[in-house]
């Protein structure tokens, strides 16, 4: 029988369509869309009793099926949904001591976003501030976002001397800390005025704030919208700055939030004195010609390694000739195109 | 060397013919004797395109290299198309950034310190600045964006000159740096014989006021078709006025054409005759179905035009417009031509999700017509496939669905015009100017990312030839509504609108199915 002559496929799928069909027509017929009734009463109290700080979520071996679920599921799925651009990696690269993340917020996509820019190093390390009166209204869902994202209860609503302990507690034990300084996910996708909470922890216990812009997130999921739609997105990653003697809060995070909306802007073009031109062959890609890529090239010649023959490199930022591959012992040559094996870094 | 294009009979063993639906696919039976035809399968790219490109600039057709006509203290102008070329999208890099990195690298080495580059856009949408970006790439738009870099604008008048008659008394206008340069280089990329040659000048950095001239229904009409310049008169008021401008300004014509590889590996089947279907293929059919049948219309269309064509380029050539484009041509119907024997009295033709218009952007119903009808119908040579009085059959859901920022205009035209006629010749009497001097229209395409406010209206003469050469038009699966307003008739399934044909063309038809995309261009004997 050829693939195309039988019905019982098609029937199956066509069964499954009627199936969303209906579901689609109840959904219309009891108005799901719509708001519940305001005599319902509404589930637990705003902010969550205080039950747990999800200390269970940082231990062993929660962190390692968390790694795992990241690296085999999120990361892979954030790719694929908006490969994203990173820019400033170098600043987070080789963190010494526990810092404060903080970055715009025009979506839910955002926390993946930052958690896929940060690397294996900086992310195994970090948890997340999760608003206490939205995300562990519901234990299990409080539950399941900690063990995906590492998040604990932020509390937006009051509070503030008990936040404060439990967030510089999580810095003095090492772990990074991700703040969405706005307090809630702009709802135009600009950003809004930074509240003084993050300034307020990084003069209390005296962190490094490292500000960061995303690009794009607000298109992928913006506020309202229960899935997320492909597109492009671009995580700029700030220098690392700490507060000045004498600077009170509110002008530290004044500082964190200018610093965060430079990053916002595009690159301002190198700066250069004279015609486009220079800048021009300033941006050239380090590359060779391919016609000169296929003969043997002097090290004392170039500072690049030739890349593959014939092939145009594409932009800048992509454009980094691969060093070359160290010999085996054996003498044969390790292929340059393969990446060494990821592993698990060390934890805290 | 792959296989030329096919003209394939169906009969009992022939597999179900895949039919575009805009944001999704169908497999539908034809009748026994049904003809499908195919286009030729994509030609092998050039291997070092840099090393073609650089060839062609050093040995132009009909002129000097073009390394000899850059000074020191010349005014350079390079002009490139925008993003209704090529369709989907090409995926990194675009070959016109590989054309314009080479210029530009020439134009640095002579020292040329006054360029600007100009996206020729005519009427069409402002673009983004990413969607500039992954045209010109990162290297060309860091150097030059926004003050050498930037986007032509037909509605500023200080931006535009004025540069006289044609023979044929048409007004031919130009973007006002183009017109004051010492060269102009027009980078284009052709991927259907309409584009390029004359047009690209004459439409993509005119006004109005120009492009009217030959973008109206009794030019449209006269064009059979216009994807054969030689029998399109939108061609030869093009040529009469790019002669004009070639008269004006020096002008150096780049065009580079590409294969027929549409679809990224994720959607092969695509791409390939259903004979050749493997059990991958029909998997990613099952599941591209499924996932069409069920994802809301926002995210499957985020899906599709997220996709990137691995076009690889197949031809590139400098020098002279007429000399380029007569190459360029070759080059063209050498990828996409198939000999058709004889006309039929159904057509069928499934309309996919994306058309020129509608980049990143829901196909709004003016555009299906313009589409299925416009484009699609008019992949001709000689004659049409379809007879005269015969019945066009679409596939398209064709909803009531406009993007606002893109096609403001099109809702006016939809919900006014159209619901007063549909006849082409009375909307250009009684609108089209309305619509083209609206200040709000006007406003939106250049500040904006809006079209003009005439552009529903070409859109729609565009389809002006199919509609009267066909003696029914019928549109399956369409909004019943949305279908009626258009002036066509609507039909549940396939079978249902064959039923409905016979009506106009009698009992046992001749039926044809143009299997498009990827594009083919009927040579009809």
């Amino acid at each position: 029988m050829t693939w195309y002559s039988g019905d019982g496929f098609s029937g199956l799928t066509g069964a499954v369509g009627d199936a969303v069909r209906d579901v689609r027509r109840v959904r219309r017929g009891w108005h799901w869309d719509s708001p519940r009734p305001r005599t319902w009463p509404e589930q637990g109290s705003v902010v969550p009793a205080r039950a747990s700080d999800l200390s269970w979520a940082r231990q062993e071996p929660v962190r390692t099926i968390r790694f795992l679920i990241q690296r085999g599921l999120l990361l892979p799925f954030t790719e694929a949904m908006a490969h994203p651009k990173v820019e400033g990696r170098e600043w987070v690269r080789d963190l010494e001591r526990p810092v404060i993340f903080a970055a715009n917020h025009s979506s839910h996509a955002d926390t993946s976003l930052i958690l896929h820019a940060l690397g294996d190093r900086a992310r195994d390390r970090t948890v997340v501030a999760a608003a206490a009166d939205y995300w562990f209204k519901r234990p299990l869902l409080g539950n399941i976002v900690s063990l995906f994202l590492n998040t604990f209860p932020f509390s937006r609503t009051g509070g503030a001397q008990a936040q404060l302990h439990s967030s510089s507690q999580l810095l003095k034990s090492g772990w990074n800390l991700v703040l969405f300084p706005e307090g809630s996910r702009s709802p135009d996708g600009r950003i809004h005025e930074f509240k003084a909470g993050v300034g307020h922890l990084a003069n209390e216990t005296g962190t490094p704030v490292v500000p960061l812009h995303i690009r794009g997130a607000y298109q992928i999921m913006p506020k309202g919208q229960s899935l997320p739609l492909p597109g492009p997105a671009r995580v700029r990653i700030g220098k690392p700055m700490s507060p000045q003697p004498g600077e009170g809060s509110r002008q530290f995070t004044a500082r964190v939030e200018k610093a965060v909306r430079t990053l916002a802007l595009e690159p301002a073009q190198p700066d250069i004195q004279g015609s486009w031109i220079e800048r021009w062959r300033l941006m050239k890609p380090r590359e060779l010609p391919y016609e000169e890529s296929t003969e043997p090239v002097q090290a004392s010649e170039t500072t690049a390694p030739p890349v593959k023959a014939g092939r145009k490199v594409g932009p800048l930022s992509t454009a980094r000739a691969l060093p070359a591959p160290p010999e085996k012992p054996d003498g044969r040559a390790r292929s340059a195109a393969a990446p060494p094996r990821a592993s698990r870094p060390k934890h805290p | 060397m792959g296989r030329p294009g096919a003209v394939i009979e169906v009969d009992r063993n022939t597999p179900p013919v895949l039919f575009h639906f805009g944001e999704g696919v169908r497999l539908e039976k034809l009748p026994l004797g049904a003809r499908i035809v195919y286009s030729p399968d994509p030609l092998d790219p050039i291997a070092h395109p840099e090393r073609a490109i650089k060839r062609a600039l050093a040995k132009p057709l009909e002129d000097d290299p073009l390394k000899s006509l850059l000074r020191r203290g010349m005014k350079l102008t390079i002009a490139f198309d925008d993003l209704s070329l090529p369709l989907p999208p090409m995926a990194a890099p675009d070959v016109r950034q590989l054309v314009m990195e080479e210029v530009i690298d020439m134009a640095a080495e002579a020292g040329v310190e006054d360029i600007h580059l100009i996206a020729a856009l005519g009427l069409h949408r402002r673009m983004t600045a990413d969607e500039i970006r992954h045209i010109v790439g990162d290297r060309i738009f860091s150097t030059f964006w926004p003050d050498r870099l930037y986007q032509h604008d037909g509605e500023d008048p200080e931006a535009n000159v004025y540069i006289g008659k044609t023979s044929a008394g048409e007004d031919v206008t130009l973007h006002r740096r183009a017109a004051e340069s010492d060269l102009v280089i027009y980078v284009n990329l052709t991927l259907v014989p309409m584009d390029g040659g004359h047009k690209s000048m004459s439409t993509g950095l005119a006004t109005y006021r120009g492009i009217r001239e030959h973008h109206n229904v009794k030019t449209l009409m006269s064009s059979l078709s216009y994807m054969n310049p030689p029998d399109s008169a939108l061609h030869h008021s093009c040529i009469r006025q790019g002669q004009l401008i070639e008269d004006t300004v020096r002008v150096f014509h780049i065009e580079t054409t590409v294969n027929n590889h549409a679809f990224p590996s994720i959607a092969n089947f695509m791409q390939k005759r259903e004979t050749d279907w493997t059990a991958q293929d029909q998997a990613m059919f099952l599941g591209m179905k499924q996932f069409t049948d069920i994802a809301p219309p926002a995210f499957k269309r985020s899906v599709f035009h997220a996709m990137r064509a691995p076009y690889g380029l197949t031809g590139v050539h400098a020098g002279q417009v007429d000399a380029v484009h007569e190459k360029t041509l070759e080059a063209v119907r050498n990828q996409i031509s198939v000999r058709v024997e004889g006309q039929t009295d159904i057509v069928t033709i499934g309309v996919p999700y994306l058309g020129p218009y509608n980049v990143n952007a829901p196909m709004n119903p003016v555009l299906v017509v313009c589409m299925g009808l416009g484009y699609l119908f008019n992949f001709y040579k000689n004659k049409p496939v379809l007879r005269k009085g015969g019945v066009a059959i679409l596939t398209h859901p064709c909803r009531y669905e406009f993007d606002a920022v893109q096609h403001p205009s099109y809702i006016d035209f939809y919900d006014e015009v159209l619901a007063d006629t549909t006849d082409p010749q009375e909307i250009e009497t009684k609108y089209e100017l309305r619509f083209a001097e609206d200040p709000w229209f006007r406003q939106l395409y250049r500040k904006s990312h809006a079209y003009h406010g005439a552009h529903p209206f070409y859109a729609w003469y565009w389809a002006a030839h199919a509609m009267d050469h066909a003696g029914d038009i019928i549109i399956v699966g369409g909004d019943r509504d949305v279908v009626h307003r258009l002036g066509f008739k609507c039909a549940t399934t396939l079978e249902d609108a064959f039923e409905m044909a016979e009506q106009t063309v009698g009992r046992y038809p001749s039926v044809t199915h143009l299997r498009m995309p990827p594009i083919l261009l009927a040579d009809v004997e």
